[in-house]
């Protein structure tokens, strides 16, 4: 087996590939442009730029954005949907909440299948799963004689309590495959997320059989490619899922629903290593790239794992790494309305993008306000490749400005302290509604924007420290280097704590452990590296959401106190999240949840050498702090080594990202060659 | 010029420090003297996030679904005038009407009763202007020393200790309809008062959820406080005040903008609810007189029904807060509100009337003659708003309450659903299939699995009503039909409205159909009804629910015929209604093929 193990992470504009050597703990990185027609081609592309012929790669880790952009651009699969007579339309109902209230042309989410698209089919159960009414097997040929004749390319099913009994749907699908062959994508509610909530259910059927087609082929490509490769023919795939954990390629062609935000958790679970090795447990991740600004956070050292997700409006129940995407960038457009300041949400996108990009935009941007304030260097922007044009920024601010009474320049800094106010003010806003303060946390800054931005807002958050780590760029590539094979199930359990009958319980829970860890045999993991986690989604009775409560084992509600020990455990969760628990009310149970876990051992983080010399190389610029240029220390991220110090006004550059630092900040850099910007004592 | 900015230099410079830039006295729009139009827009922003982070802190640490499942709440940041600095979305029905607490307050003890540490609760329906569920809480905010404002939050109580639990559908008094609270001190100095909410949780049925939801909201007004005086201090006081009138200048000029685009001129529209719920032969009328004249709007609803023996009243500052939401959905819907908002609009109301109720007036179905008034204010101006109008939905909760004991635990329940319906139709657009009515803001439909799994009866049939959409060119949403099953004996409470007047139609669009109950459809013991209290239900009788359409808009002779087609391919239309109703009776292709479906799926 080869010792390189690779990372490969599809971005919007770039494909990153970052390579862990084994034998020597070091790390590169490369990139290519992504080519959104045959992403496989940028991905080879990329890897190309760091593995050759010669290597050996030993492990490769994907991050595909391939399901997300066929949900994007409404470019999935033809699906034709079968559901429960009598409740056929749920799907189009939707729950019928108006999310803008404020809106008269208000809209549903865009349903992926249209209402002719649905067949009813007959077969009822009641809630605890006993038969009312058989399945209407002639209904499911009919459906399966449509869906032949009319060119259908997948299939979903989601029948009424399927969750509590599969039976119907089970036999659904051996009747489908009588008629129609083995070789068919068909999705069952109670297997895409076999959790209560018929609507959430078979929706998260429906968008996986949307994305199927798309994603099985996509990995059937992209594997034969790797196979065909040398370098890369011994290295079994394996795909980023959506809860931050990995599958193997094959898993994920027959799960694809978890790979739908396999490209963005990888930043989070950087994050996550970041935490283990800085010894930084509670942590806010920035991701600020030209359109878009992603925080999540890591609490006591664990993402924030929420077990259902909106893609899109549609609602999906499956572990998804929380991550919230605020409408602000590099790309926010400063405008007036009604003689005042906006800044955002409206983005000049990458197209035509900032004014300085001389692509024919005019409207200035939070980019034209930090080239003009000599923050950004225009000249070496994405690696030199992409010469900035200040003047003409300089021009858009400066007419902006003469609406409002300032100069270009105090018109570029008033730009970036709105913005930055604002994505402060969405920071914090996410860390309250978790019962957070965020200034006990450090924040993590990436993407290309993000560490020109980050000090700035920590300030305005309170936040005393700020890490900008190595690679900002291709962080989310290198976290995935640092995850573990996870697979998730779960079942429904309901019962409320005075009717449980533990012993049952414990013995559900243990074969369903039995029965994840065996899931791992696919996975290559050897024995001795499988885990199961045990959880049990508990709620105070007659409330609609739970909590989901982490047990010692499967076997713990076998225990005698077991009923009073899981109420605290629950009640002190419950406090932590709400701010408020209620001892002694009755609980109810409502889904059990597995996790296994398999550890393909992890790439170490890379020291980075020790500065032999405190000194390093220096150029200097102006650049607008507080209303006046400051002779700015211009530092390239390369010439620093472990141990370097410096103070504010500084600009660390490098191809990929600028990290700016205000006065009365200092800049360490540590061990592991992170920037650690911290505020100077007064 | 540019190295005039005051802190210049100051490594700590802090936005909220800035000096003023001298070129902004010459500018066109420039502001008041004391304040650059950065400052100005990050104390605008500040004060939007401050009024989130009160949202968060509710949503976060309520109890009760219908706080932060159905966002049955609201929450604001007012200053010392009483005008709103900020506040949440929130449920529509609250807009605007926080200030009429705090003012009412010190109406009534004078403004010396604001006290540091203060917390006060408020719940009558005639000063608050909803019904007694809806309980406000708030409190000072003060800085050094100074009054810089208020923070309030209203949010939904389950009960309140009305005759019947949760509330009643045939109140005659208020004295029916639970604890009725005056301005009263929970918290003083920061004690809490002895015995108040002692009272409190001995007059409702659910006193833990119910002080637990308190507790939230008195985290939520403290949150508030905070999140002000944070901003207060960073700026100060003066340079928020000036921040402020120029805020509130921004909006107004925003709103005044789309009004003075309005030709001047008189609008009108009425409509009726079908009854109070106890006189069910008489309609309760709703009149809406609205001038318009330069920039400057008033609603005059002084020819609406006199205040009713049933419980359709409301208080003047509910009339008001339902004028705010018709003017919102059409002049304003993006812009944040605060006190420069609803500056253009005047609201007549007439004492005595069912939107200025006198005690003892019943007003717990409060929303029901506000919703259809929210609704006329796009009807009355829609011949001058043609593209910002939308037709009328379906308009009320359509609410379904059923009790009685689960046989499988043996345990009492109450289930309490409102139910989905159509949309209206606006140009360039169908109205949307099954959407909660306006009134109750982001709440979902109960899923049937939650639904059987919790209580003893069986959803035999949820699914759009088709034909129930107002034709038109484009045609108004259709309405759903929830059908129930008993599988023990029961009783079922219903309030069901709009039949006298279903959603009309706009610019030649027409009317949808309204909505219709069945106890037991096709039996011998047969009955319809669309409001009832406790009716007493055996096991396997069926109570079939059908909600409203919602209003079609512009002629339907000009719908496309593959529109007409493809609604009969999505059983939206029925083929016999395309060809009655929009001449296209040619068959769909597969049209046999899919009668059969459709008729799986028919009510």
């Amino acid at each position: 087996m080869g010792d390189l193990r690779v990372a490969m992470d599809i971005g919007g504009t770039f494909t990153d590939v970052v390579v862990y050597d084994e034998g020597t703990g070091g790390y590169r990185a490369g990139k290519a442009a992504t080519t959104p027609q045959d992403l496989t081609r940028g991905v080879v592309t990329a890897l190309e730029s760091v593995v050759g012929p010669g290597d050996e790669v030993g492990f490769l880790v994907h991050g595909t954005t391939q399901g997300l952009n066929a949900l994007l651009q409404r470019t999935g699969a033809r699906v034709l949907l079968l559901a429960s007579a009598g409740a056929a339309d749920t799907y189009h109902i939707a729950r019928g909440p108006r999310e803008r209230l404020y809106d008269l042309h208000y809209r549903k989410p865009e349903p992926l299948v249209p209402l002719r698209d649905v067949v009813a089919v007959g077969g009822r159960l009641d809630a605890a799963g006993a038969e009312i009414e058989p399945l209407d097997e002639d209904a499911v040929r009919r459906a399966a004689a449509r869906f032949r004749a009319e060119g259908f390319t997948a299939l979903a099913v989601g029948y009424l309590f399927s969750h509590v009994n599969p039976a119907h749907e089970l036999r659904t699908r051996e009747l489908l495959v009588q008629e129609l062959g083995e070789d068919l994508t068909v999705s069952l509610s109670h297997e895409a997320a076999n959790e209560w909530r018929e609507y959430e259910r078979t929706s998260s059927a429906v968008l996986e059989a949307y994305i199927g087609p798309v994603v099985q082929h996509y990995l059937t490509g992209l594997t034969g490619t790797l196979t065909r490769r040398k370098a890369t023919a011994g290295a079994p795939l394996h795909v980023m899922q959506s809860s931050g954990g990995v599958i193997s390629a094959e898993t994920a062609r027959r799960r694809p629903l978890q790979t739908l935000l396999s490209g963005p958790v990888g930043g989070t679970m950087g994050g996550v290593a970041l935490a283990r090795t800085l010894r930084r447990p509670n942590l806010v991740c920035v991701d600020m790239g030209g359109t878009s600004f992603d925080v999540s956070l890591v609490v006591d050292g664990a993402p924030d794992v929420a077990a259902e997700a909106r893609l899109e409006g549609l609602p999906v129940l499956m572990s998804v790494v929380d991550i919230h995407t605020i409408g602000a960038g590099g790309g926010s457009v400063a405008y007036t309305e009604a003689g005042g300041l906006r800044v955002g949400p409206r983005s000049a996108g990458a197209d035509p993008g900032p004014v300085c990009y001389g692509r024919g935009g005019t409207e200035p941007t939070v980019t034209d306000a930090n080239l003009v304030l000599g923050r950004l260097d225009g000249a070496g922007f994405a690696g030199g490749r992409l010469p900035l044009d200040a003047d003409r920024a300089e021009g858009a601010l400066g007419a902006l400005g003469e609406r409002l009474g300032l100069s270009a320049r105090a018109m570029a800094e008033g730009v970036c302290d709105v913005a930055n106010a604002k994505m402060a003010q969405a920071i914090r806003t996410i860390t309250v509604s978790r019962g957070i303060e965020p200034n006990r946390f450090s924040l993590v800054a990436f993407g290309g924007a993000g560490p020109m931005h980050s000090v700035f807002l920590a300030r305005e958050l309170g936040i005393g420290e700020v890490i900008v780590p190595r690679f900002p760029g291709a962080l989310s590539a290198w976290g995935m280097l640092q995850t573990e094979i996870r697979r998730d199930f779960a079942e429904p359990y309901l019962s409320r704590d005075a009717d449980l009958d533990g012993a049952d319980l414990a013995a559900r829970l243990t074969r369903a452990a039995e029965r994840a860890l065996r899931s791992l045999d696919s996975e290559g993991v050897p024995a001795d590296r499988r885990r199961a986690r045990a959880f049990v989604d508990i709620r105070y009775a007659a409330q609609e959401y739970t909590l989901t409560v982490p047990l010692t084992s499967p076997e713990e509600p076998a225990g005698a106190d077991f009923p009073r020990v899981v109420a605290e455990r629950f009640a002190a969760q419950h406090r932590e999240r709400y701010g408020h628990a209620n001892p002694g009310a009755p609980i109810e149970f409502t889904t059990l949840r597995v996790t296994a876990l398999g550890d393909l051992g992890r790439a170490a983080p890379e020291p980075l050498a020790a500065a032999s010399d405190p000194a390093f190389p220096v150029r200097h610029r102006p650049v607008v702090f507080g209303g006046a240029p400051e002779r700015t220390a211009v530092v390239a991220r390369a010439d620093l080594r472990a141990g370097h110090a410096f103070a504010g006004p500084a600009v660390v550059t490098e191809p990929t990202a600028t990290t700016v630092v205000p006065p009365g900040h200092r800049v360490a850099v540590d061990a592991f060659g992170s920037l650690v910007v911290q505020e100077e004592a007064a | 010029m540019n190295g005039a900015n005051a802190s210049a230099g100051d490594p700590r410079h802090h936005p909220g420090a800035r000096g003023r830039d001298g070129a902004a006295d010459g500018a066109e729009h420039a502001p008041g003297p004391a304040v650059d139009p950065v400052t100005v827009e990050i104390v605008r922003n500040a004060l939007i996030a401050a009024a989130d982070d009160m949202n968060a802190t509710l949503m976060r640490s309520a109890y009760t679904p219908v706080i932060y499942e159905c966002g049955d709440c609201v929450v604001a940041l007012l200053d010392d005038e009483h005008q709103v600095l900020g506040q949440s979305a929130g449920l529509p029905i609250f807009l605007g009407n926080l200030e009429s607490c705090t003012r009412a307050t010190e109406e009534r003890f004078g403004r010396d009763a604001w006290r540091p540490g203060d917390v006060w609760i408020l719940n009558d329906s005639y000063l608050g202007g909803t019904h007694l569920n809806d309980v406000t809480i708030f409190g000072p905010v003060f800085v050094g020393g100074e009054l810089a404002g208020f923070t309030a939050t209203r949010a939904h109580w389950i009960d309140v200790g009305s005759k019947d639990p949760g509330g009643s559908m045939d109140s005659v008094t208020i004295f029916q309809e639970g604890l009725r609270m005056g301005p009263q001190k929970l918290v003083a100095g920061g004690h809490e008062v002895p015995g108040v909410v002692d009272t409190i949780a001995t007059n409702v049925r659910f006193p833990y959820p119910t002080t637990g939801d308190m507790n939230a909201m008195v985290a939520t007004i403290r949150m508030g406080q905070v999140r002000l005086a944070q901003i207060v201090e960073r700026f100060g006081l003066a340079t928020v005040r000036a921040a402020r009138e120029e805020i509130f200048r921004q909006t107004e000029a925003l709103e005044r903008a789309v009004i003075a685009r309005i030709p001047d001129g008189v609008y009108t529209a009425e409509g009726f609810l079908d009854n109070d719920g106890i006189d069910l032969d008489t309609p309760v009328a709703v009149r809406l007189r609205v001038t318009v004249a330069g920039s400057e709007l008033t609603f005059d609803v002084t020819e609406s029904a006199d205040q009713t023996t049933g419980p359709v009243n409301c208080g003047v500052a509910q009339a008001v807060s339902a004028c705010r939401v018709g003017y919102k959905l059409l002049v304003s819907p993006d812009v944040p509100g605060n006190g420069g908002s609803f500056r253009p609009l005047h609201v007549r109301v007439r004492e005595g009337s069912v939107f200025g109720a006198r005690p003892p007036a019943a007003c717990q179905w409060y929303f029901s003659h506000l919703g259809l008034l929210i609704d006329l204010v796009a009807k009355a101006l829609a011949p001058a708003l043609p593209d910002r109008v939308a037709a009328a939905s379906h308009g009320d909760s359509m609410v379904v309450m059923f009790a009685g004991t689960d046989p499988r635990v043996a345990r009492d329940y109450v289930s309490l659903e409102a139910t989905l319906g159509g949309w209206g139709a606006w140009r360039g657009s169908d109205g949307q299939d099954a959407l909660i009515n306006n009134v109750n803001g982001s709440l979902k439909d109960l899923p049937v699995e939650v639904f059987e799994a919790r209580y003893p009866l069986r959803v035999t049939h949820y699914g759009i009503r088709p034909d129930s959409g107002g034709p038109g060119r484009w045609r108004g949403g259709n309405g759903v039909v929830r059908e129930y099953t008993a599988l023990a004996d029961c009783t079922v409470s219903l309030w069901f409205e709009r039949s006298v007047t279903p959603a009309w139609g706009l610019a030649g669009g027409r009317d949808a159909v309204g909505p219709e109950v069945v106890v037991n459809p096709g039996r011998p013991d047969e009955r319809r009804m669309l409001k009832c209290n406790g009716l007493p239900l055996r096991a396997g009788d069926v109570v079939r629910c059908a909600t409203g359409g919602g209003g079609g808009y512009g002629d339907a002779a000009e719908r496309a015929p593959e529109a007409v087609r493809a609604d009969v391919l999505d059983r939206q239309v029925s083929p016999g209604y395309a060809a009655r109703v929009y001449g296209v009776s040619d068959p769909v292709p597969g049209a046999g093929a899919e009668e059969g479906v459709a008729g799986q799926v028919q009510s």
